[in-house]
């Protein structure tokens, strides 16, 4: 069932391939010896006591109103997204 | 150099002059600049503010350090009802919804924003020609790059269109223009100032901080932007910046610099020559230096990159032209993602989030990108210890001087390759400041992780014995 997606359909970029200045920095990674210690970082990971809490703020008029204004696509007062549904 | 704000500040007060006048011949000067260093000004906000301002002097009101001081920020922030572009055709026409925290705190304090500040696309660039906009033009040289991706940023205040700018660092892009543009600019520690309202780039070494023409404006600025924000949880509270009581001559540090950094065979060798000099004359007042060896010298722009291509693939998934940005249709979603997507990104950040994607993909993201994340966590144990040896690092801001304009996109493993003496720090999330001292393209100062002052503190210091 699984299959290998392309690099243009993950990144949604036409005919997206992989770059040859990239492709030698990941060389260099993948040379590279591993850590003797090897370990990974979650300096900033936060700690449970330390969360905020979760609860919802309602955004002013104002930024209500710019939200709208930046959406790419009005049509008689609806916002009109692209068509999700295909025949 | 003395500090403008006060200066600035003290001329408000004395109503030598009036906030109108310095905010209006800060405009004019920025609207008439060839340097393109402004992608959009911000005119009657200033002056509506400025006029506020002068309205509170003229009622024997007393007003606060940084109360009328004119201030630039890169086109990365959101800043309420201006633009925010991102230099980039995707966001060419967007309109902030609500501001940055650091901006807003600098508004609260009564500094008044001018400008949007061109800037390399999303922070993706080390020379700001990047952008839409144009090339930023060096404030020294008109051929040279100014330096990225906060170029636009450096240059304002190196021609002294801004008091100071507000510039976001990843991976060096606050330090590397200021350098190349010589005036002050710091990378503060991880987390001491909100990313809110910042657009992220890569979210583990993002940075928000000042750019100014002297060490105290800095330090001022710092002050008025840290601090823990509700909406960013990787900040932290954090101490005003004293500098007052500070007396140079009877300071005493300990100071080491990488000579793996000084033996790489990519440094200019004026740079290297310079460098030296600036280490043996700080021997010669009798500090303490040591050389360092940075083993992981090799990797180190292998490991930056992998990292921040895979987090800003992540973060500029969100740019598809649903909800915001420019859209363009197609007859299927999917097609219109696409187009969307290769229209309004640069070639260059297409280049970044290909990488990124390609790093996170099934069968690559053990091999490259979680062993990236060794590599960094190794990295920063390695500075860890540094720092229970040595208090301050010194090294080069960058392995050239500027290059000319035109040439280093074509060249990208070279651009990103430029990057070596930056990119260290902010791996290891360490406050980093540039003083346009000592090489043509200033000195990095680095402390450990909440020394922030003792950095200032370091380059005033460093400023006298030299």
């Amino acid at each position: 069932m699984s299959k290998e997606m392309s690099l243009e359909d993950l990144s949604s970029i036409k005919g997206a391939t992989s770059s040859k200045a990239v492709e030698e920095l990941f060389n260099t990674i993948k040379n590279a010896p591993l850590p003797a210690e090897s370990k990974d970082f979650n300096n900033n990971a936060v700690a449970l006591e330390d969360l905020r809490p979760d609860e919802v703020h309602n955004s002013s008029e104002l930024e209500k109103k710019l939200i709208k204004q930046n959406f790419p696509k009005e049509k008689n007062g609806y916002l009109v997204v692209q068509k999700v549904i295909e025949n | 150099m003395a500090s403008q704000i006060t200066q600035l500040h003290e001329k408000l007060v004395s109503k030598e002059i009036s906030c109108t006048q310095l905010v209006q011949e800060k405009l004019d000067a920025l609207a008439k600049n060839q340097y393109h260093s402004v992608n959009f000004l911000l005119s009657d906000l200033a002056l509506e503010k400025a006029k506020a301002v002068d309205a509170k002097i003229a009622k024997g009101e007393k007003i606060g350090l940084l109360e009328g001081i004119p201030f630039g920020v890169k086109d990365v922030f959101l800043l309420q009802g201006q633009h925010a572009s991102a230099s980039s055709n995707f966001l060419k026409n967007y309109i902030s919804p609500y501001t940055a925290t650091a901006i807003q705190k600098l508004i609260d304090a009564g500094a008044i924003p001018l400008v949007k500040e061109n800037a390399d696309s999303f922070g993706h660039g080390s020379t700001s020609e990047n952008t839409i906009f144009g090339a930023v033009k060096n404030a020294h040289n008109e051929e040279l790059v100014g330096g990225g991706s906060s170029g636009g940023s450096a240059v304002n205040v190196a021609k002294g269109y801004t008091v100071f700018s507000i510039g976001g660092d990843t991976g060096g892009s606050i330090r590397q223009p200021a350098g190349f543009n010589k005036v002050y600019g710091l990378k503060p520690t991880y987390g001491r100032v909100s990313r809110y309202g910042l657009m992220a780039y890569t979210s583990s070494t993002d940075c928000v901080g000042p750019i100014a023409s002297s060490i105290e404006d800095i330090a001022i600025v710092m002050n008025a932007i840290s601090g823990k924000d509700y909406h960013d949880q990787t900040t932290y509270e954090s101490a005003p910046i004293d500098l007052s009581e500070f007396n140079i001559q009877h300071s005493t540090f300990n100071i080491g610099y990488y000579s793996d950094f000084i033996d790489n065979k990519g440094l200019d060798a004026n740079i290297k020559k310079d460098f030296l000099a600036v280490i043996e004359k700080l021997k010669a007042k009798g500090v303490t230096v040591k050389a360092l060896s940075f083993k992981n010298a090799d990797t180190l722009v292998s490991t930056y990159y992998a990292l921040a291509m895979a987090e800003t693939a992540s973060n500029l998934a969100r740019l598809d032209g649903s909800m915001y940005g420019e859209r363009a249709n197609a007859d299927s979603l999917k097609e219109s993602y696409a187009l969307t997507r290769s229209e309004g990104f640069t070639e260059e950040s297409k280049r970044r989030i290909v990488g990124g994607n390609q790093v996170l993909s099934q069968g690559h993201a053990d091999e490259i990108y979680l062993k990236a994340r060794a590599l960094r966590a190794q990295i920063m144990d390695h500075f860890n210890k540094d720092f229970k040896e040595v208090s301050v690092i010194l090294s080069p801001v960058s392995p050239a001087s500027p290059p000319k304009i035109g040439g280093s996109l074509k060249d990208p493993l070279a651009m990103y390759l430029s990057d070596i003496y930056t990119i260290g720090f902010s791996l290891g999330e360490l406050p980093t400041l540039t003083a346009p001292v000592g090489t043509a393209t200033g000195i990095q100062i680095t402390t450990a992780k909440k020394q922030d002052e003792l950095t200032l503190k370091f380059a005033k210091f460093l400023i006298a014995a030299l």
